[in-house]
């Protein structure tokens, strides 16, 4: 059972953190005045209906940007442990041996550096 | 409760940017450093409607303008107030002669208004009494006497 | 200049008189009829000898309506008029957008105001008006559009391809330039093209000028351009005092341009305040403002309005300047040189500011020419042309400024011309109050309603945006018959689509900014 009672604070925390993303969302429901017009849940576009619908193929920088994103992702999950235990440093060795990892991630962000994925290309040829 | 509600509400309205012509330059004013709007509590002035709950329509509404006016107020979340700022915005202004055919005469033909600010341009000052006069409205009395109780 | 393009006109056109014109009283030095079929000849001769289009306007004579083509030179002062007349049953007249594309949008407005078809016009979708109006607007009579008119008129259809989505940079935006709406069709996130919709702040002041006496007219000239009013009453008036011939003291002179330079001052600054919200520094804006603030207390003791000026009258000023006011304006000139070490350190040299603006937005000389470019846009592509001294009006004659040009014709370049503008602005207001003279600030015997001789105009002042050109044609009442107004801001938004083309949307505002655009004035 003791294992259990550590979990303790865990839930504590995610249950309050929820309820301090859904009160605001209720409080206002309950206190608001209602409206409603013809164009009320319309998209905003500057007061103007949009043209076309929103489905449509993206351009691939965004893509790019996502794959980096999903590798320092994953990057993220190997650190969680390290996050526990690192008040516990007892070797030097330890900490060496983290920033190697870290360092050959970061490889990664050097060479897309290099070719250019950061620096979007300002004009097309007319 | 709906005292305290009010009173919130009046001293944190959110002006939307509805500055159409010569009047959004005094709004903008209004909003510096001299004429300090942000210690009424309307400093942020949100470009979104769907953030704000004070359209503060200043300039002309013309007849191509005005459905784009209906819809970014039938888009701000309710309770909204507007405040008609300018000659243009209260009764079409200058611009009304014979034979005119594309300004409207006031926006209150298109939205409910409640506050009417005139000048042409409203020094920064009278848009900060119309703002005054509408905290009235919403909470029921002033925040501090007007021009004409001090004297 | 003047005699030679005579001669080469003459021998171009064959048998066509080529008057000369009294500079003085009309604004431009020859003016020539043609006929419809020679129009795209006589745009070509002006194109290869270097001339810009200036402006394009019609007018309702009721028997006939004239197109009239006013060419300009940006090297040397020589105006060049050239009318056209057009049946109204049919109003029919080939397009010469393709010799110079600033008459793009120029035979776009003619079209819904006055019914003109252009022959070969790729576009003729309505600009400012919309559906619902149901008269031609400038018309004399009530000439009602037909339905096939209407139908071409009102289709403008954003269309898309298959990667590409439209969307609107619409009329209520953030950036506090007024009502513009620009229908950009992107991939992605950059810009495929780029297309402006005007007419959301049309309020019809040319045809209240029809229909109001000269000095009813004078309040609206401040609210066109609400920045720079001075400047805009200052060209209104000194064209109608050049129509009648009337003589304005010098003390009224001086301080006119003390007046518009205090104006120019105080636009450039809001211009500076606002492009730079625009890119994000929030800063600035309040700086400026306190320096707004404090010519709005210098100039409103002695016009009355903070904003929306109507001060000069016709043959001088209506109320005469003090004391009070000459110390406020040198103790405010002291201030503003430190201001300005202040602007610079805190703005000029940042590094942020640099990297958004180099480069963006490239007008090269060519392309500002065809598309009539005025005002530090057009200095900043490199030519160096300002109204206050090709055609200097009221005192701007004796003042000793220098105007500003840059190389590479960037939004950066456009900073660091109208940065120096300012500074030439406080030069201009220091020399003036040293030589303010001593005297009457009114002309004498100015009648109230005044009723200038037969005959047209064509005046140019340099606002803080460029170059406003005002045709007054007047029929010898007490209300104009036409009056045109050129703005510098139309034929300066004339560019932006194509230097929006295949740039970021964030470098889309940047060019936006930089052009300095009021819409009142676009949409008048």
């Amino acid at each position: 059972m003791n294992s259990l009672q550590e979990f303790a604070p865990v839930v504590l925390f995610s249950v309050v953190a929820l309820l301090f993303t859904l009160a605001p969302i209720v409080i206002a429901y309950i206190l608001a005045p209602r409206t409603k017009g013809a164009r009320t849940l319309d998209t905003y576009e500057c007061g103007i209906e949009p043209y076309g619908s929103a489905w449509i193929r993206y351009g691939m920088h965004y893509y790019i940007y996502a794959l980096i994103f999903i590798a320092f992702d994953v990057d993220v999950l190997y650190l969680f442990p390290v996050a526990l235990n690192y008040a516990k440093g007892e070797r030097p060795e330890e900490f060496y041996a983290l920033l190697c990892f870290v360092l050959i991630l970061a490889l990664a962000i050097f060479y897309a550096w290099g070719k250019g994925v950061f620096t979007w290309k300002r004009k097309f040829s007319q | 409760m709906e005292k305290v509600l009010d009173l919130a509400r009046a001293n944190s309205l959110w002006p939307m940017t509805f500055g159409l012509a010569c009047c959004a330059i005094e709004m903008m004013s209004a909003s510096m450093a001299r004429f300090d709007i942000a210690r009424f509590g309307a400093e942020v002035f949100r470009p979104s409607p769907r953030q704000s709950d004070l359209m503060i329509v200043s300039g002309t509404v013309t007849k191509k303008m005005a459905p784009v006016l209906i819809t970014l107020y039938e888009q701000m979340p309710a309770p909204k107030w507007v405040i008609a700022m300018g000659n243009c915005a209260i009764s079409g202004g200058p611009f009304v002669f014979e034979g005119q055919y594309n300004v409207i005469e006031g926006v209150d033909l298109l939205v409910p208004v409640d506050v009417y600010v005139p000048g042409c341009p409203p020094r920064p000052e009278a848009l900060l009494e119309g703002l005054m006069k509408l905290e009235e409205k919403i909470t029921g009395k002033r925040r501090f006497p007007g021009p004409e109780e001090r004297w | 200049m003047v005699g030679k393009i005579k001669t080469e006109l003459g021998a171009a056109l064959g048998n066509i008189e080529i008057g000369e014109v009294n500079y003085r009283e009309r604004g431009y030095h020859l003016c020539c009829e043609v006929d419809s079929g020679e129009i795209v000849k006589v745009a070509r001769f002006f194109d290869e000898r270097g001339f810009y289009l200036a402006a394009e306007i019609c007018v309702d004579y009721k028997e006939y309506l004239e197109l009239v083509y006013i060419f300009g030179n940006h090297a040397a002062l020589c105006r060049v008029k050239v009318a056209l007349k057009v049946d109204p049953a049919k109003p029919v007249v080939p397009t010469i957008s393709t010799v110079f594309d600033c008459a793009y949008w120029y035979e776009r407005e003619i079209r819904e105001f006055f019914g003109v078809t252009f022959e070969g016009h790729p576009n003729m979708t309505y600009l400012f008006l919309h559906e619902g109006i149901d008269y031609y607007p400038l018309r004399k009579g009530q000439v009602q559009v037909s339905a096939e008119d209407k139908k071409s008129l009102g289709s403008f259809q954003p269309e898309g391809a298959e990667d590409t989505f439209c969307i609107n940079l619409g009329p209520q935006h953030p950036s506090t330039h007024g009502v513009l709406r620009v229908v950009l069709k992107m991939d992605g996130e950059y810009i495929e093209e780029a297309e402006p919709v005007l007419g959301y702040l049309h309020r019809m002041h040319e045809k209240m000028a029809e229909n109001r006496g000269y000095l009813q007219f004078h309040a609206n000239t401040g609210r066109m351009d609400y920045l720079g009013a001075m400047a805009f009453n200052l060209g209104y008036v000194t064209a109608v005092e050049r129509m009648c011939g009337i003589a304005v003291p010098d003390r009224a002179n001086y301080v006119r341009v003390i007046a518009t330079e205090l104006n120019r001052l105080s636009s450039h600054l809001m211009w500076l305040g606002a492009y730079l919200a625009d890119l994000g520094a929030l800063t600035p804006f309040l700086y400026v403002f306190d320096d707004r603030e404090q010519i709005n207390d210098i100039l409103e003791p002695v016009t009355g309005s903070r904003l929306t000026y109507a001060y000069f009258r016709f043959g001088g000023l209506y109320n005469d300047v003090d004391e009070a006011f000459v110390a406020a304006t040198k103790a405010f000139v002291e201030r503003m040189k430190s201001r300005f070490v202040l602007y610079e350190k805190l703005v000029t040299g940042n590094v942020i500011f640099i990297n958004r603006t180099r480069g963006i937005g490239v007008i090269t000389k060519e392309r500002a020419r065809k598309q009539a470019v005025s005002g530090p846009v057009l200095r900043a592509a490199g030519i160096a042309m300002d109204m206050r001294k090709t055609e200097p009006c009221a005192a701007y004659g004796a003042m000793d400024f220098d105007v500003p040009v840059g190389t590479r014709g960037d939004a950066l370049d456009i900073y660091h011309v109208r940065i120096k503008e300012m500074e030439n602005a406080v030069r201009i207001i220091e020399q003036a109050l040293a030589g303010l003279p001593e005297g009457p600030v009114m002309a004498e015997k100015v009648p109230k309603k005044l009723k200038p001789p037969k005959g047209d105009i064509y005046h140019t002042v340099e606002t803080p945006r460029g170059e406003l050109g005002i045709y007054i044609v007047s029929d010898e009442s007490d209300t104009p018959y036409r009056m045109k107004w050129r703005v510098p801001s139309f034929s300066n938004l004339m560019v932006f689509p194509e230097l929006a083309k295949g740039n970021l949307l964030a470098d889309t505002v940047a060019i936006l900014g930089a052009l300095d655009l009021v819409i009142p004035e676009i949409d008048r």
